[in-house]
C-alpha cells in the first residue's frame, strides 16, 4: 500500500496557514539569512564554545576528585623542584625556592594553553567526531576552539594560584601583598595569556595534520619551552645561543613581568654576568616598561605568526579531506 | 560438512562443524595470542614510518624537557652526579608515558574508535592486544630513551660507572615488565571509567614523577619514597638502576639493588597476574553495565 | 535360528544433531540510565535453527542491536539465558567468539593510517590466521568482494560503501558459523546496498550450512534475504515467520488489480463469481506505456484465495473482455508492523501497550504456525 499526496496539496497546506512547501510561516528563501551579524555571531560562538568546553572538561567526576586533579599536577611539578632544591641545599637554593615555585605555578597554564586547543581538535576529530560539524557551522572555527581552550586555561589558571597559595602558605616563599605592582601584574597576564593562546593556535594547527597519537604534542612542547624560558632556572645558565631564542619568546618576558610584579626584590630570570640580556643592554635587569614592551612586541609577533599558520594550515586540512578523517594506530 | 575441503575465498579452514571450530587446542591458543600481539604491534609500528612527527614530539622536545631540569641543578652548582639522575629519569619517563598513554588510556580511545567491540567479539585475551600496543610504543620509547642517554651523556659529560651490567640489565627489564603490568590494570580499570580515564592518566604523570624521583633519588623523600619503593615499579627500578649505574653515590637510606630487584621480581608477578584478573573481572563488570559500546561515558 | 538368536547388526553411532544456532530464554536487558531505566530486551524467547537465515526487524530503539550484542558476547543479558550452537553466551564466550563474527552498518571502525589489506590482515591475526595464509586470504576476500583497487588505499580514504565491503571482508576472515549483521546497510545507497546483499547471498550459497541473523528497518530486505523474520519492537517480540506467513496475518484473502478493455455489466459481474469475495472499480486511471491516460476499465479483485482467480479469467473471457494488466497487491511487513502494533515504523512509539499475537513459549525451529492465536500473553 502507498501513500499519495493528495492532488491538491498545496491549496490545502494554504489554507491550514503553511507556505508553499508547507512550513509555517515561511514563504520562500530569505537572503538577509546569509549576512552575518559580526562581533554578535563571534561573542556568540565564543560563549557558547567557552560554556561547551566547561561542561566536557568539569563533569567527568565529582568536584572534589576534580578539585585534586586541577591542582595535583602543579603542586607535583613545584614539589618536584622544591626537593630538588632542598637535596642541593645552600644560599642559591633559598633564594631560588620563590622563583622555582612562581616558574611551576604559572607553567600549569602554559600548558593548559598551549594543549587546551589542540585537545580540542584531537578530541572532536577522533573521539566526538564533530569537528566537521564544528567547521561547516556559520561560527569561526577558530573562535570555536578558543572558546573551548577558555575553559582548559581556567582550570590551568585555578591550579596555578593554588599552588602559588600552597608555596606562600607552607614552603616559606616570602610574599608581601603590600609590594605587589597589580597594574603590572594585570596587564602582564593579559598580555601573557595572549601569547599563550596564541602558542594553542599553533599547535591546533599541528594537530590538524597528525594523528591521534599526538595527545603528547603540546606537553612535549611546553617541556622544550620550559628549558628555554626562564621557567624555573635563570636564562644566565643557557648557552647564550639559547639565551637569545628565550628572549625572542613571549613566554619569557611574560614570567619576568610576573615575578617582578609579586616579588619585586626577587632575582631576574634575564639579567646576570654574561646574560644574552647584559650583552645587549648592560647589566641593570630589564625594569616594568620594559619587560612589558617585549612581551608586547614578542606577543604581537607570536600572535600574528600563529594566526597565519592556523589558516594556512585550515586550508591545507580542507585541501587533503583531513578535517573529517580519524586516524589512529 | 562432508566431502572434499572447499577450496574459496570463502572458505578458511573447514571444519567439520561449529562444536569442533570451536575446540581449540592450548597449541591453537597460546599461538593465536602471539599472533595477536604481532597484529596489533603492526598498525602502531606501521606508523611510525608513515607519519615521522613523533620523531619531533615524542623525541626531540622531550629530551629538551629532561635538559631543563639539568640546567636547574646546574643553577644549583649541584654535585654531577645529579645530572646523571636527572638523564637516567628522563630516559624512563620515556617508558612510563608509553605505559600510561599509549596503553592504559588506549582502551578507552579503542571504543571510541569502535574497534573495542570488536577486540572483545574476536576469540583473542585481551592482554595480547595490549601487549601488541606495549611492543609498538617500545619502540618509539627505546628510541626517546636512547637518544636522552646518549646525548645527555655526550653534552652535559654524565660518567657512568656501572658495577654490574648484568644486574643492571636484569633490573631493566624487570622495571619494564611490572610497569607494563601495571599499565594493564589501569587499562582495565579505565574500561570502566571511561572519561574519567584521561584525566586520570594525567593526574598519574606528575604525581608519580615526584614520588618516583625521577629527578632525584627517592631516598630524600623519606617515609613516602619507602612507601613508593614498595609499591611502584617506576620508582624501586629507577632507584636501583642509580645505584648500579653511579656506584659511588650515596644510597639514601634505600635497599641494595639487588634486594630492588627482588622487589621488581614481585611487582612483576603480582602485576601481571592482577592484570589477568583485573581484565577478567572488569570485562564481565563492563559486559553486564554495558560499558564495552557505550562511548562517551 | 530363532528371531532371537539372529544376529541384529551392531546399532550404527548416531550423528549428534547440531543444537540450535541461537537459543533464546527469557532475555532481558534493562540498562540503567537517567532519569529512568531503560528496558532494552522485556523477555525475548528466540530459536534460530542451523544454517537459517533469521531476520530481526523492528524500528530504532525495538532492542534489536541489544539482542545482537548479547548473543555476540558483548552484553549480558539483566535475566534469561542464551545459547550460540550450545555454547552460553556468559560462561563460554570464547568458544562462541571463535566461531561468530558480526558486522554492522555505519561502521567506522579500524586503523586510518593502515590500508585495506593491512587493516584486514590484523584481524585475521586476532583470529589465529598464520601469517602468510592470512595474507593469502585477505587477498582471496578482497577479489570476491570487489576491493581489488582498493587494496593498497589507506582505510581514511575509503568510500561509505568500500568501507562496508571491508568490514563484511573482516566478518568473513575467520570463515564463522554464524554471522550477525547490525542493520549492515546502513547508510548505503541503493548500489551499495544490493551489493552487500548479494555478498551475503553469494557466501551462504557457496558455504552450506551457515547461519546469519539479520537485524533491520528496511522491510524489503527483510523479505528478500531472510527465511524467517521476528517483528520487534519496544524490547519484546510481537510475531514470528516466514515473510508470506507474517503478511497473512493481516491480508488472509488475495487481492488482484486487474485491468480490462471493457467490462458489460460492471464489477457486479464479478463480484457473482465463485471464490470472489469483493471486486470494486478502481479510482485511479491507467496509463500506457508512453503515460498517456488509456480507455480501460480497472477493477480491484478481492478473492478468497489465488486459485480463484483462474475462475475469474475465464469468466472474463466469456464475457469478451480482454485483460490488458493484471498485478497482485500484497500488504508489506509494514502493514503487519501497523497491525500489531497500531503504529508506523516511523511514528514515534504512543504509551498505548503493543498488541501481542500469542506465542508459544517455546517453539522448535519450523514448528510454529503464523496466524494460529495462542494462550493470552500478559503484557509485560
Amino acid at each position: 500500500m502507498s501513500t499519495e499526496v493528495p492532488a491538491g496539496a498545496p491549496a490545502a497546506t494554504r489554507a491550514l496557514g503553511l507556505g508553499p512547501i508547507g512550513l509555517s510561516g515561511w514563504d520562500g528563501f530569505d537572503p538577509t539569512r546569509t549576512r552575518g551579524r559580526g562581533w554578535s555571531d563571534l561573542w556568540r560562538s565564543y560563549r557558547t564554545a567557552v560554556r561547551l568546553g566547561w561542561e566536557m572538561e568539569a563533569n567527568w567526576t565529582d568536584p572534589l576528585l576534580f578539585f585534586i586533579h586541577s591542582i595535583a599536577q602543579p603542586v607535583s611539578s613545584a614539589l618536584i623542584l622544591i626537593v630538588m632544591l632542598e637535596i642541593v641545599g645552600g644560599a642559591a637554593s633559598r633564594e631560588l625556592r620563590g622563583y622555582v615555585v612562581t616558574g611551576s605555578a604559572l607553567w600549569s597554564i602554559v600548558i593548559s594553553g598551549v594543549g587546551g586547543l589542540a585537545w580540542s581538535v584531537l578530541d572532536d576529530r577522533e573521539t566526538y567526531r564533530m569537528l566537521r560539524y564544528l567547521y561547516v557551522s556559520p561560527s569561526d572555527f577558530l573562535v570555536v576552539l578558543l572558546g573551548r581552550g577558555t575553559a582548559r586555561i581556567a582550570i590551568g589558571a585555578m591550579g596555578a594560584s593554588i599552588t602559588l597559595a600552597v608555596g606562600i602558605a607552607l614552603l616559606g616563599i616570602p610574599f608581601d601583598p603590600g609590594r605587589v605592582n597589580w597594574p603590572l601584574l594585570a596587564v602582564s597576564m593579559v598580555l601573557g595569556l595572549a601569547a599563550i593562546v596564541a602558542g594553542g593556535v599553533l599547535m591546533a594547527a599541528v594537530c590538524l595534520h597528525a594523528r591521534q597519537e599526538a595527545w603528547s604534542y603540546p606537553e612535549a612542547v611546553a617541556g622544550a619551552l620550559f628549558l628555554v624560558t626562564g621557567a624555573v632556572f635563570p636564562l644566565a645558565v643557557l648557552p647564550s645561543a639559547v639565551q637569545l631564542v628565550g628572549l625572542a619568546m613571549p613566554l619569557t618576558w611574560w614570567l619576568a613581568a610576573v615575578r617582578l610584579a609579586l616579588f619585586p626584590d626577587g632575582p631576574s630570570s634575564l639579567a646576570g654576568t654574561g646574560t644574552a640580556w647584559a650583552a645587549l643592554a648592560g647589566p641593570v635587569p630589564p625594569d616594568a616598561g620594559q619587560t612589558l614592551f617585549a612581551l608586547l612586541v614578542t606577543g604581537a609577533l607570536g600572535m600574528l605568526a600563529a594566526a597565519i599558520v592556523f589558516r594556512a594550515s585550515e586550508r591545507r586540512a580542507k585541501d587533503r579531506g583531513l578535517l573529517d578523517q580519524t586516524t589512529g594506530s | 560438512m562432508t566431502g572434499a575441503p572447499v577450496r574459496s575465498a570463502w572458505v578458511g579452514r573447514p571444519t567439520a562443524g561449529p562444536r569442533e571450530a570451536a575446540a581449540w587446542s592450548t597449541r591453537r591458543r597460546m599461538v593465536t595470542e602471539l599472533r595477536a600481539v604481532r597484529g596489533r604491534a603492526y598498525p602502531r609500528l606501521n606508523g611510525l614510518f608513515r607519519e615521522k612527527s613523533w620523531l619531533l614530539f615524542e623525541v626531540l622536545l622531550p629530551f629538551l624537557t629532561t635538559s631543563a631540569f639539568v640546567f636547574v641543578y646546574r643553577a644549583l652548582q649541584a654535585p654531577p652526579e645529579y645530572v646523571g639522575f636527572v638523564v637516567l629519569g628522563g630516559a624512563m619517563t620515556a617508558f612510563w608515558l608509553d605505559v600510561i598513554w599509549m596503553m592504559a588510556h588506549q582502551l578507552y580511545l579503542e571504543k571510541h574508535q569502535g574497534n573495542l567491540e570488536l577486540y572483545f567479539a574476536a576469540p583473542m585475551d585481551v592482554m595480547s592486544v595490549l601487549f601488541g600496543m606495549a611492543v609498538g610504543g617500545l619502540v618509539i620509547s627505546s628510541l626517546r630513551a636512547i637518544v636522552v642517554l646518549a646525548v645527555g651523556t655526550a653534552v652535559y659529560g654524565v660518567t657512568f660507572s656501572v658495577t654490574s651490567w648484568p644486574l643492571l640489565v636484569a633490573v631493566f627489564v624487570l622495571t619494564l615488565a611490572s610497569i607494563y603490568g601495571l599499565g594493564m590494570i589501569l587499562a582495565s580499570l579505565f574500561l570502566m571509567w571511561g572519561r574519567e580515564a584521561w584525566h586520570l592518566t594525567q593526574l598519574l604523570t606528575e604525581p608519580i614523577y615526584f614520588v618516583s624521583g625521577l629527578n632525584f633519588p627517592v631516598g630524600r623523600l623519606g617515609l613516602l619514597g619507602a612507601l613508593a619503593v614498595a609499591t611502584i615499579p617506576l620508582a624501586v627500578g629507577l632507584d636501583a638502576m642509580r645505584q648500579l649505574a653511579f656506584s659511588g653515590a650515596p644510597s639514601f637510606g634505600t635497599p641494595p639493588p639487588e634486594i630492588e630487584a627482588l622487589i621488581l621480581v614481585g611487582m612483576t608477578v603480582v602485576y601481571l597476574a592482577v592484570a589477568r584478573f583485573s581484565l577478567g573481572v572488569l570485562e564481565r563488570l563492563a559486559r553486564r553495565e554495558g560499558r564495552l559500546t557505550l562511548r562517551w561515558q | 535360528m530363532s528371531s532371537v538368536q539372529r544376529s541384529v547388526p551392531a546399532p550404527q553411532r548416531e550423528r549428534q544433531p547440531l543444537p540450535l544456532a541461537i537459543a533464546a530464554r527469557g532475555i532481558r536487558r534493562v540498562y540503567r540510565a537517567k532519569p529512568a531505566p531503560v528496558v532494552a530486551l522485556d523477555g525475548v524467547d528466540l530459536e534460530v535453527a542451523p544454517g537459517e537465515f533469521f531476520g530481526l526487524l523492528g524500528p530504532n530503539g525495538a532492542g534489536k542491536t541489544t539482542l545482537i550484542k548479547i548473543l555476540t558476547t558483548l552484553l549480558s543479558p539483566t535475566e534469561g539465558e542464551a545459547r550460540v550452537f550450545g555454547f552460553d553466551v556468559e560462561r563460554e564466550t570464547k568458544q562462541i567468539r571463535r566461531i561468530m563474527n558480526m558486522v554492522a552498518g555505519g561502521e567506522q571502525s579500524g586503523y586510518g593510517i593502515l590500508t585495506v589489506r593491512e587493516q584486514l590482515w590484523m584481524f585475521g591475526q586476532f583470529y589465529g590466521l598464520p601469517g602468510r595464509d592470512g595474507w593469502r586470504r585477505v587477498d582471496e576476500l578482497i577479489d570476491a568482494l570487489g576491493l581489488a583497487g582498493q587494496r593498497n588505499q589507506r582505510v581514511s580514504t575509503l568510500s561509505t560503501g568500500q568501507r562496508q565491503a571491508m568490514n563484511f571482508a573482516r566478518g568473513l576472515l575467520n570463515d564463522p558459523w554464524i554471522l550477525f549483521l547490525d542493520e549492515p546497510t546502513l547508510g548505503l545507497d541503493v548500489s551499495a546496498a544490493r551489493a552487500v546483499r548479494e555478498i551475503v547471498v553469494a557466501w551462504k550459497r557457496a558455504v552450506p550450512g551457515r547461519t546469519v541473523l539479520l537485524t533491520t528497518h528496511y522491510m524489503a530486505e527483510a523479505d528478500e534475504l531472510c527465511e524467517r523474520i521476528a517483528i520487534v519492537d519496544r524490547g519484546r517480540i510481537l510475531a514470528l515467520g516466514t515473510p508470506a506467513e507474517l503478511r497473512q496475518r493481516v491480508q488472509r484473502e488475495s487481492i488482484f488489480r486487474i485491468e480490462l478493455d471493457r467490462l458489460d455489466g460492471g464489477p457486479a459481474v464479478l463480484a457473482r463469481l465463485p471464490g470472489v469475495l469483493r471486486a470494486v472499480s478502481a479510482t485511479d486511471e491507467a496509463r500506457d506505456g508512453t503515460g498517456e491516460a488509456r480507455q480501460s476499465v480497472v477493477v480491484n479483485l478481492v478473492l478468497h484465495e489465488d486459485a480463484a482467480l483462474g475462475g475469474v479469467v475465464v469468466a472474463l473471457g466469456g464475457l469478451g473482455a480482454q485483460i490488458l494488466a493484471l498485478r497482485k497487491s500484497e500488504p508489506t511487513l509494514e502493514d503487519v508492523f501497523v497491525e500489531l502494533v497500531g503504529r508506523g515504523f516511523e511514528e514515534s512509539a504512543d504509551e498505548r501497550p503493543a498488541l501481542e499475537v500469542g506465542l508459544p513459549p517455546a517453539m522448535p525451529a519450523g514448528a510454529h504456525e503464523a496466524g494460529e492465536p495462542g494462550p493470552d500473553r500478559v503484557a509485560r
